[in-house]
């Protein structure tokens, strides 16, 4: 005869089983049935875990939103970095201006009187064109001098509003009357249409080197005397009655920030209002 | 258990029930007269589900006795499986093989039955003295009825009879 083994799982969930039926039928001291308690002793826990995976789902939610708001209010912040770092560069840039018209004017005494500072909004050095802008609306004459903190910039050949145009020292069609400091050796400095300057009819005997400094005359009744325009950079001799006389603008063009216009000065008044 | 020993098996309950009353010897309601059931199915290993039948003898056991129905089935069918392995390793089937199993069989259902009690928070009314009295005399009981199988009462009793008739 054989004699099967019997099926321990089902053996067990059978004394399980029994093991319920039995916890059914004893009360607690509430008059509950044990089996209720076991039950809710084991439910408890899931019931418990269940909760907390749902408080974890909500709060990676939770935190996943937050993480979108986050990434979104971090591009908002970079945008306002950046932002806040070109308004510095711009308040900078002012500043920087600022403190270049007030050398400016401390450097100009002589003409600071009724003139107006103005501020480089464009410039082009191949074209030996430039335009300004005034805080105000301001009409200024044709030929109104500009200068600058390094020296002699141009002049004003129109003018609206606020918006000034300048033809620059280093155009091609513009020149100016200029001297050397001692008053000795005069000349006329012209543009050349690029950003190099030529000094002409400087008579073949004057005693001019490399690295004088021009000033302005005032003998081209546009320029006020005593401004610097440039400095000599080539000397050279040859068969005509003038020096062939390189130079260079003392005003770096280039960076101007601010330019001084000269509105009232005359060549008439010598430097008082017109 | 076949459908035929169901009569047996309650006679035996309600001879068990009778050994607790009042009047009666309180030892011998320390016998556990079913015992010997699980005990001769595992010995004769003529019932093959018999661990399944001794759950149901202990629900019997359960509704008649105890307080709450379930650790009776529990016990006794701990004691049917213990029971069963034993008699997979002992060869020996006389008197003293009944009092052997009996005794195993009667000291595991009372301690799987208070094991299961435990949970429940009921009262163990386990003691050692319960538990060795209730052993020893169930033993004694199963290797008496064992004794009685090996003379083979039934048997002698038909050859007298046939000797008496000739």
């Amino acid at each position: 005869m054989t004699v099967s083994r019997p099926p321990a799982l089902l053996t067990i969930l059978l004394w399980i089983i029994l093991e319920a039926i039995a916890a059914w039928q004893v009360r607690t001291p509430e008059g509950a049935p044990l089996l209720v308690t076991w039950v809710r002793a084991i439910v408890r826990p899931v019931a418990w875990s269940a909760q907390q995976i749902g408080h974890l789902t909500k709060d990676i939610a939770l935190g996943t939103t937050n993480l979108e708001k986050v990434i979104v209010d971090n591009r908002s912040l970079r945008l306002e970095v950046e932002r806040l770092t070109a308004r510095n560069l711009i308040l900078e840039e002012d500043l920087a201006a600022l403190r270049d018209a007030t050398s400016l004017l401390e450097g100009s005494l002589g003409y600071s009187d009724g003139a107006v500072i103005a501020r480089c909004t464009f410039r082009d050095l191949a074209a030996g064109s430039m335009e300004v802008r005034t805080a105000s609306v301001v009409y200024l004459p044709r030929d109104t001098p500009a200068i600058t903190g390094g020296g002699l910039v141009g002049r004003v050949v129109r003018s609206e509003g606020t918006r000034h145009w300048l033809q620059l020292i280093t155009h091609g069609a513009a020149a100016a009357a200029v001297q050397t400091s001692d008053g000795r050796v005069r000349g006329l400095v012209v543009g050349t249409g690029d950003d190099t300057l030529a000094v002409a009819y400087v008579p073949r005997q004057a005693m001019l080197e490399k690295g004088a400094v021009l000033l302005t005359s005032g003998g081209d009744g546009i320029f006020p005397p005593g401004i610097t325009a440039a400095t000599v950079v080539r000397v050279r001799e040859t068969n005509d009655p003038f020096l062939e006389i390189g130079a260079a603008p003392t005003a770096d063009l280039r960076s101007t920030r601010i330019v001084l216009l000269l509105p009232l000065w005359s060549a008439n008044g010598g430097g008082e209002r017109e | 258990m076949r459908l035929k020993l169901v009569l047996p098996v309650v006679l035996t309950l309600l001879v068990q029930r009778t050994l607790g009353m009042p009047g009666v010897p309180p030892w011998t309601a320390e016998i556990l007269l079913p015992v010997v059931w699980i005990v001769a199915a595992a010995l004769l290993q003529k019932e093959r589900n018999w661990p399944y039948e001794a759950l149901l003898l202990g629900l019997a056991w359960d509704v008649m006795f105890e307080p709450v129905i379930g650790p009776g089935g529990i016990a006794w069918s701990a004691a049917g499986l213990a029971l069963y392995a034993l008699a997979g390793v002992v060869a020996d089937r006389s008197p003293k093989a009944w009092a052997g199993f009996g005794l195993v069989g009667a000291a595991m259902i009372i301690l799987v039955h208070s094991a299961a009690l435990v949970p429940l928070g009921l009262p163990l009314s386990l003691s050692l003295g319960h538990w060795l009295r209730s052993v020893v005399f169930t033993a004694g009981w199963c290797g008496l009825v064992g004794a009685v199988l090996v003379l083979d009462l039934p048997g002698q009793w038909q050859n007298y009879r046939a000797r008496k008739l000739r």
